[in-house]
């Protein structure tokens, strides 16, 4: 499988998948029109990946702020993860942001409720 | 200096406006550009007016659902393509931010909106996030496009139950306005 590289624009983030390192990292604001056609080829990547036996897999994000079909794509990528930890693969999550921004914070830790394997979310003073 | 009074008064739409503590406003035919660029001007006004990032962030939020839900009803029914939106961004009397937006719909769709607008007033906080999280839950295939979270998601960011109304029109159309007060 081919590496992933989603340039940033304005409303969508920069997205980078590395098949040889196992991690895929996310940067900056999600509000595209279209999430889930932005967000399908990263889908295909990680069940891709996901099929593939025992591999590690890291999620680096530093997102922003998301519109709810981007929290949506967001959900259906970390089912995937979710599925494969509970089956007993390595997978994990950092989501760093800036502190102030509270809003960022709290978006992630919804999203970690739903997840049993490690999901960090770091405040960067 | 010519004293002929204009035809469209736009000294009193202003003052209008004022009134009215508009900050921002659009209308006319929505685009995707247009929503991202009012989008990105908003978020710049407010920070310049030295609001914390989460109070930017609730109003950008509101403003991307609203406009972003009008863009895509509007695709989906090609008969109401040249239909235009109107959005304001605005301050109640007690400096509160309010995101309100009105389009063209067909009359029966205005209907429907309602029924899914009216019931979230009965929730609290807890009750949202438990709606926003069966919605997220709902299988893609019966998502039709849309993740259908919009709304839900404008009513957790609301300090006060979201307002809509619905006035008919003619030729089996209406039109539907909401407002929301962060």
């Amino acid at each position: 499988m081919d590496n992933l590289d989603i340039p940033q624009t304005n409303a969508s983030p920069a997205i980078r998948a590395d098949w040889e390192a196992g991690l895929i990292a996310m940067q900056g604001d999600s509000y595209p029109e279209n999430s889930f056609e932005l967000f399908q080829p990263l889908i295909d990547w990680v069940e891709a990946y996901l099929a593939q036996p025992e591999r590690p897999l890291r999620l680096e994000l530093e997102l922003l702020y998301l519109n709810t079909s981007s929290i949506r794509a967001l959900m259906d990528i970390l089912d995937l993860l979710e599925e494969a930890h509970r089956k007993g693969r390595q997978v994990s999550v950092r989501w760093s942001y800036d502190g102030a921004n509270e809003r960022v914070g709290e978006l992630a830790a919804e999203f970690k409720e739903d997840c049993t394997f490690p999901f960090d979310i770091a405040a960067k003073v | 200096m010519t004293q002929t009074a204009p035809s469209l008064d736009i000294f009193a739409l202003r003052e209008t406006f004022n009134r009215e503590r508009i900050m921002l406003c659009f209308n006319g035919p929505i685009t995707a550009t247009l929503i991202e660029e009012i989008g990105t001007a908003l978020r710049k006004h407010m920070e310049g007016l030295q609001e914390s990032p989460s109070a930017v962030s609730d109003v950008f939020s509101v403003y991307i659902e609203m406009t972003q839900n009008i863009r895509r009803y509007t695709q989906s029914r090609p008969a109401l393509a040249m239909e235009t939106a109107s959005v304001f961004v605005s301050r109640d009397e007690d400096g509160r931010y309010v995101v309100s937006a009105g389009n063209v719909l067909e009359a029966a769709d205005g209907e429907a909106l309602l029924q899914r607008v009216e019931p979230l007033a009965r929730l609290d906080k807890d009750g949202l996030k438990a709606a926003f999280k069966t919605q997220l839950r709902q299988p893609r295939e019966a998502l039709d496009g849309s993740a259908g979270l919009g709304l839900i998601d404008m009513a957790r960011k609301a300090s006060a139950p979201l307002q809509c109304s619905l006035r008919p029109l003619d030729g089996g159309r209406a039109f539907f306005s909401l407002r929301v007060v962060l």
